[in-house]
């Protein structure tokens, strides 16, 4: 078992990562933590983004970059090998990660590229499941691939792959319906172990207040909680929004239950439900209905921890 | 629809700061090869095959 175990984290950018998600999800699914959301397009859709990416855009797009770097950066190949691994380690977990941030953030907060990226937050549910679920552009362009392999051409694939394996370990339990986190917002002495964590790592509490369904509880943030690996780009920015809670519904407020295919494929494929975001006359960002504030409880009164850090 | 204006606007602070924060651990390498006088680009790497005869 321990060597299973060991293997997964050995092999964890090849076959390593998506074994561990498998199981995670397993888990989520037997403790019922999906609730009623999955239905079968949530499932399609869920199975299409895990395995389409990992099978062919993810390998396309990293053979051609490959061909193309030398062209590009004739010269330059394995031009960084000298530098010391851990220096390599740090200066990448920045590039990665804060080139990530910048990547998720713009797609926030730029209509245009919005629709690009609603596949990810349409889920209902937090979990393994969706953690993969994105629209097919989105990861054509995603920033890692690109910065992982032109790093690998340059030389600096060791730490890359190092800051790659450490990266998808944080994000997927940052994704995972388990609370993992919890225990350090509960038990008193672990709290300054939680102050720094929540502030340096993405945490379930951290990002699934990113993938509420509204802001208006005081929890939910998915107006901000950007930061991928690291949260503390959203400390820094004014973006973030601690508050040891977990939002009570996931997903987008308007969510049409949209096709799958239109989910992973727009604008290639269109929805054809009417008004939906992603339809041929759909509008670019769909508004949430005003909401009337609650009047049976006070959202503050629900935040155990006063540790509200609100930047913005 | 239109980004509002105050997000552009810190978007573009933003951009610039992480431009100092993109430099900052190379800056920080190359400082530390100066203070230490390391030349670690100086060093040929061994190529693979030699080092597992």
């Amino acid at each position: 078992m321990i060597k299973f175990i060991e293997a997964i984290f050995q092999n964890l950018s090849t076959w390593g990562l998506p074994v561990l998600m498998v199981i995670l999800g397993i888990v989520e699914f037997s403790f019922g933590l999906y609730k009623k959301h999955w239905n079968t397009n949530e499932k399609i859709l869920d199975l299409v983004c895990y395995t389409i990416p990992r099978v062919v855009v993810r390998p396309l797009v990293t053979y051609f970059a490959l061909k193309f770097l030398p062209y590009a950066l004739p010269g330059l190949k394995d031009a960084f090998t000298w530098v010391p691994f851990w220096w390599g380690f740090l200066i990448l977990c920045v590039a990665d990660d804060l080139t990530q941030y910048w990547y998720h953030r713009l797609h926030h907060e730029v209509p245009f590229l919005w629709r690009f990226h609603r596949t990810h937050h349409s889920a209902p549910y937090m979990g393994m499941a969706m953690a993969s679920r994105q629209n097919v552009i989105y990861t054509m362009f995603f920033s890692q691939t690109y910065l992982t392999t032109a790093l690998v051409y340059l030389g600096l694939g060791y730490p890359a792959l190092f800051v790659k394996g450490i990266k998808s370990i944080i994000t997927t339990l940052a994704h995972s319906s388990i609370p993992w986190d919890k225990p350090f917002y509960e038990k008193k002495w672990l709290h300054p172990i939680a102050w720094v964590l929540e502030r340096t790592i993405s945490t379930p509490a951290t990002h699934h207040a990113h993938h509420a369904d509204s802001n208006d509880d005081g929890i939910g943030h998915y107006k901000g909680n950007f930061g991928n690996m690291f949260f503390l780009w959203d400390v820094i920015f004014g973006t973030g929004l601690i508050t040891r809670q977990y939002p009570k519904a996931y997903g987008i407020k308007h969510y049409q239950q949209e096709e799958w295919y239109a989910q992973f494929l727009w604008p290639i494929l269109k929805s054809k439900k009417e008004g939906s975001e992603l339809s041929a006359n759909g509008p670019m960002v769909k508004e949430d209905e005003a909401i009337v504030p609650a009047t049976e409880e006070e959202p503050t009164s629900k935040i155990a921890v006063p540790s509200e850090l609100k930047l913005t | 629809m239109k980004m509002e204006p105050q997000i552009a606007n810190r978007i573009v602070r933003n951009i610039l700061l992480s431009v100092f924060i993109y430099a900052l651990p190379v800056l920080l390498m190359l400082l530390t090869f100066y203070f230490t006088g390391q030349r670690p680009w100086e060093k040929k790497p061994v190529p693979a095959a030699q080092v597992s005869k």
